[in-house]
């Protein structure tokens, strides 16, 4: 009992864990887009992997890893900017802006999968492991990158909610999200916050990609193998409530990790899908609502 | 089921002649580009036949069979505002339905009705719990079903897995008047086209029906269609049992085109180029799905000799059509037929 | 003795009359209905590069039956609707008189079906689902490569024999495919007295085998078999270095696991992977340095299997259509079973009765990135039995 304990369940839910950061990172830019925006962006994990993709390459033009965490994400932030203004601003009031931007971003994504196969061709890849080694905790191994993800993963969002809830930024954004027009009315550049925060979704998403391409590896329809968990998060959570991304994220990462011990691994995305259709059904708003109102 | 639709003010085909509004107007030019559609359709078979083509004249069933999935996303998409991305759930349900059917010694009636069978019972369990959302929580509901459908035909021993099955015999087809064979080329892709004229047919016919007319209510302003006495989560489940059926019979042809089914009929790939074909060949027209569906056939098969990386082409062609022209190719060509009617006054 | 030398009378006068009769019909053409796109398409590549060089070796002297060859090329996406599709057009548009390229074994099987129905011949370079020459063989379907029952054969018997008694812990990707390549292998361990410690399957494109690191852990094993592919074993063999589970741990796996499409990726983490292949560039013959140094020139890269066994194809159709004096469908077909042909793997032989080609063996296993042969295993031997009743 204490070996199953110890050597089966515990690692289980520890590399849950780990997988647990990486959706959460994923979805919380998703989650912060529809939110302020009222877009859904379905080519969020083609962003995912355009991260990725630009840590691979100026990781093999020499520059170190840590660097990287800083310096991908602000390059996603001009190319948020571009997409938000060149893109999604043209549709922005259309009659159905959910399906509209739904489709339009789905184009994008389809375009920048095939983008990356043309400039990185179809196989995969891989940067090095940025730390290497494990620890040994109570008889179990943690690789040490694991570990810092964990740590580095919980340090953003704890960042991101403290950007969000408690600064004066943050209070304008709420606001943007709230009421567009009283909070312009208030003198909240409404068309710059939303860009940026399109901008900052995007961001979040580049980090994402060079944390997870050392474990999960770089191939340019990787942004799939994330989206569907990402969104199931997002809603299970509530759309836009990034307290909500965070406690959904982990909790349902959980529920795969665990609930693989008993049944067919296969069945664990069938059984998050579930718990998304229940909640659908028992409580459209999510755990938390939605941003700005919760 | 649908007491609505039997309360409605005007049932349609009512005696006499009615004036028509903006929306009849609408689907009779519908009406009128397809019956261009199906006169091209017709002169390019006695062309293939003429010179004894077979490929373009099997890329062109297919594209037919195609269609008629892009149909179903448009009843969803154009009619309540609701986007599948999942369709290919029917699709292939239907495929399977039929090829298993075919295999097993019964005939094509045979195989539709299984087909038709099967998409009610399933499109009425998940209808349940997709009529109750809306949205983005549809779309990825869809998505999701249809993610999980495909992944349980990957692990069926029984349907051949990933492999698929194979070996779905050449059948005839009894028409009353004539028999063909699914493999003449000739004659199964005018089986096809007749059968997709039949399914537009119903399809046109039920959505100008009050139901219909509570379907675009329902997509232009959901809350207040209950005070008019319907109800919404019905109104929707209808059509999304109808768009299902229509996806299924559209399916079921595939296997007898191609004698064999594979999970791919069931994945995203597909889904997705069906609602790209929708919105390329314009949402809510009904008649859109057929004209994007023939014309990207024709572009992926230029293109796709011409470059490996047509998906950008593709992708690029449908998002400048969701920027520059949201009513489609075929929306835009129905509103200068429409002018046309409004003008002249007849019809 | 009259007989025998009226019988290489005719021979010899089809062989000087075949070129004149044939040369006036043009160039045979070969449709390559192969993924050009997608997460296939290296694999695409690979066969196209290995049939262009085998095509222009062959055009250079004098071609097939004083007939040049020509490829056209179609890219199937990895899809068997796109498969069938294109299939068709070169059937029927191109007029080929032969067909080959498919990779993923549902392409095989739906094309195949193809050509049988429209009464032309097709062969796979890549396929190896032992369904397609197995129960689902077609008299219009051949196979060149060596297929999974080959595969796992070879490298259970080098297994047993370099360990005798190891304890297996298996791991294949939850679907039939993977089910079935991890079976064969249990059966191969199993009968000839390994211990398999127990199995896991995991759901394909899973995105973290750690969850699966605490069973395996747990169960101590010798050796791990694998029968993931692609993406997958990137995954699976990088986190298991992480973890620290490489280390007294012999990794072995299926052809197509790890691949030099994947092996950059993998990194240090593929060092000492074993596996069961037709093919090696490493094979110490002159005819496969000769195929390598020209695979080499010409596209900068290294052949792998399918470059090797698609360049094999070519002399397979080459040998049997002037064996059998024609193109037609029928006399080639019988001029192909029992046909033995040479290929930079040396001489293959197509079995009559299930057209599946007999080939040496070997198994290789990866020494600082490279694939080294370790042993090689007789044709026979991996072979199997003939399961095909249809023809």
């Amino acid at each position: 009992m204490i070996d199953y304990l110890q050597f089966v369940l515990a690692p289980q839910m520890i590399t849950g864990l780990s997988l647990g950061v990486a959706v959460v990172l994923v979805a919380l830019g998703l989650t912060i887009i529809f939110g302020l925006l009222d877009v859904i962006n379905m080519s969020h994990g083609e962003f995912y992997a355009v991260g990725a993709y630009l840590a691979l390459s100026l990781g093999a033009a020499g520059i170190s890893f840590w660097l990287l965490l800083v310096l991908v994400p602000l390059l996603m932030i001009p190319i948020g900017f571009a997409v938000e203004r060149g893109l999604i601003q043209r549709v922005f009031n259309a009659p159905d802006r959910h399906t509209t931007t739904l489709l339009l971003t789905f184009g994008l994504g389809l375009v920048i999968e095939e983008v990356l196969a043309v400039i990185y061709g179809p196989n995969t890849q891989r940067p090095p492991t940025p730390i290497r080694g494990a620890v040994e905790v109570f008889g179990v191994m943690l690789p040490n990158y694991r570990l810092f993800l964990i740590g580095f993963g919980v340090a953003v969002m704890g960042l991101v909610a403290l950007v969000v809830y408690r600064t004066r930024l943050g209070a304008m954004v709420r606001a943007a999200a709230y009421d567009r027009d009283m909070a312009a009315s208030l003198g909240v550049p409404v068309a710059l916050v939303f860009a940026g925060a399109f901008a900052f979704g995007l961001a979040l998403a580049g980090l994402a990609g060079v944390l997870l391409a050392p474990i999960y590896s770089v191939f340019p329809t990787m942004g799939r193998d994330f989206i569907l968990l990402a969104f199931t998060v997002v809603i299970v959570g509530g759309m836009g409530s990034i307290a909500g991304a965070v406690v959904a994220g982990l909790l349902l990462t959980q529920v795969q990790a665990v609930s693989s011990l008993f049944i067919s691994p296969v069945w664990s995305d069938p059984i998050v899908f579930g718990i998304m259709v229940v909640m659908l059904m028992v409580r459209p708003q999510g755990l938390f609502g939605r941003l700005g109102r919760a | 089921m649908h007491s609505h639709v039997d309360a409605g003010p005007a049932p349609a085909g009512a005696a006499g002649p009615r004036r028509l509004d903006r929306l009849g107007l609408a689907m009779r030019a519908s009406h009128l580009l397809f019956g261009f559609l199906a006169l091209t359709c017709l002169i390019f078979a006695a062309l293939a036949w003429r010179t004894g083509d077979v490929f373009y004249l099997r890329l062109a069933t297919e594209a037919l069979i195609f269609a008629g999935l892009a149909l179903s996303v448009d009843i969803l998409l154009g009619y309540t505002g609701l986007l599948s991305l999942g369709q290919a759930l029917y699709f292939g349900l239907g495929a399977y339905a039929s090829a298993v059917t075919l295999k097993a010694g019964y005939p094509v009636s045979g195989a539709l009705g299984a087909a038709f069978g099967l998409s009610l019972a399933a499109s009425l369990v998940g209808g349940l719990i997709v009529s109750r959302v809306r949205g983005v929580y549809f779309a990825l509901i869809t998505f999701g079903l249809a993610q999980v459908a495909a992944k349980a035909v990957y692990n069926t021993r029984e349907l051949g897995a990933s492999d698929g099955l194979i070996g779905v015999p050449v059948m005839p087809i009894h028409l009353g008047v004539a028999t063909v064979s699914s493999d003449s080329p000739v004659g199964f892709f005018l089986f096809t086209l007749a059968f997709m004229a039949v399914l537009y047919g119903a399809v046109a016919y039920l959505l100008d029906t009050p139901f219909g007319r509570v379907l675009i209510a329902l997509k232009a302003n959901e809350r207040r269609v209950p005070y008019l006495g319907y109800r919404p989560e019905r109104a929707r489940l209808a059509a999304y049992v109808l768009a299902a059926i229509v996806a299924a019979l559209s399916g079921a042809l595939y296997p007898m085109l191609r004698g064999f089914v594979s999970p791919e009929l069931l994945s995203f790939t597909t889904s997705g180029n069906a609602v790209i074909t929708v919105v390329t060949g314009g949402a809510g027209t009904l008649v859109g799905a057929f004209y994007g569906s023939l014309i990207l056939t024709a572009l992926r098969s230029v293109v796709g000799s011409w470059t490996s990386h047509h998906l950008i082409v593709i992708g690029l062609l449908f998002m400048a059509v969701v920027v520059l022209f949201p009513k489609g190719l075929a929306g835009f060509a129905r509103s200068w037929v429409e002018d046309r009617f409004a003008r002249t006054g007849s019809l | 003795m009259t007989r025998i030398t009226t019988t290489t009378f005719a021979m010899l006068a089809s062989v000087a009359l075949a070129p004149l009769a044939l040369a006036q019909t043009g160039p045979i053409k070969i449709g390559v209905d192969t993924p050009l796109s997608g997460t296939y398409a290296p694999i695409g590549q690979q066969v196209r590069w290995g049939l262009e060089l085998a095509a222009k070796e062959v055009n250079a002297k004098g071609g097939i039956a004083g007939r040049p060859v020509q490829l056209i090329f179609e890219d199937e996406e990895a899809n068997p609707s796109v498969a069938v599709q294109k299939a068709d057009k070169l059937f029927q548009v191109d007029k080929v008189d032969f067909l080959t390229g498919t990779v993923n074994s549902g392409s095989t099987l739906a094309v195949g079906q193809i050509a049988e129905r429209t009464n032309k011949l097709m062969a796979t370079t890549v396929s190896f689902a032992d369904s397609i020459t197995a129960d689902k063989c077609s008299p219009n379907v051949f196979r060149v490569n060596a297929r999974a029952e080959q595969q796992s054969s070879a490298l259970a018997a080098w297994l047993m024999k370099t360990n005798p008694d190891p304890k297996v812990y298996l791991l294949g990707p939850d679907y039939e495919m993977g089910r079935s390549t991890v079976a064969a292998f249990q059966a191969g361990v199993k009968s000839r007295g390994g211990t398999i410690l127990g199995e896991v399957f995991a759901p394909l494109d899973s995105k973290d085998y750690s969850q699966y690191f605490g069973q395996i852990r747990a169960a101590r094993p010798q050796v791990l078999y694998t029968s993931t592919a692609g993406n997958d074993t990137v995954r699976l063999l990088t986190q298991m270095q992480d973890f620290g589970l490489l280390t007294n741990l012999l990794v072995v796996g299926a052809s197509g696991t790890v691949t030099s499409q994947n092996i950059g990726a993998i990194g240090s983490a593929a060092n000492g992977f074993a596996t069961g292949v037709g093919y090696s560039p490493e094979i110490p013959t002159a005819e496969n340095k000769t195929f390598v140094d020209a695979f080499r020139a010409a596209y900068k890269a290294d052949p792998d299997l399918y470059g090797a066994d698609s360049y094999g194809l070519i002399y397979f159709y080459k040998a049997a259509v002037e064996k059998a004096g024609s193109t037609e469908t029928d006399k080639v077909r019988t001029a192909m079973r029992d046909l033995q042909w040479d290929t930079p793997q040396g001489r293959k032989t197509m079995r009559a009765g299930d057209h599946q080609a007999v080939q040496t063996m070997y198994v290789v296993r990866v020494d600082n990135g490279k694939f080294a042969i370790n042993a090689e295993v007789a044709g026979d031997q991996a072979i199997g039995p003939d399961l095909c009743t249809r023809f």
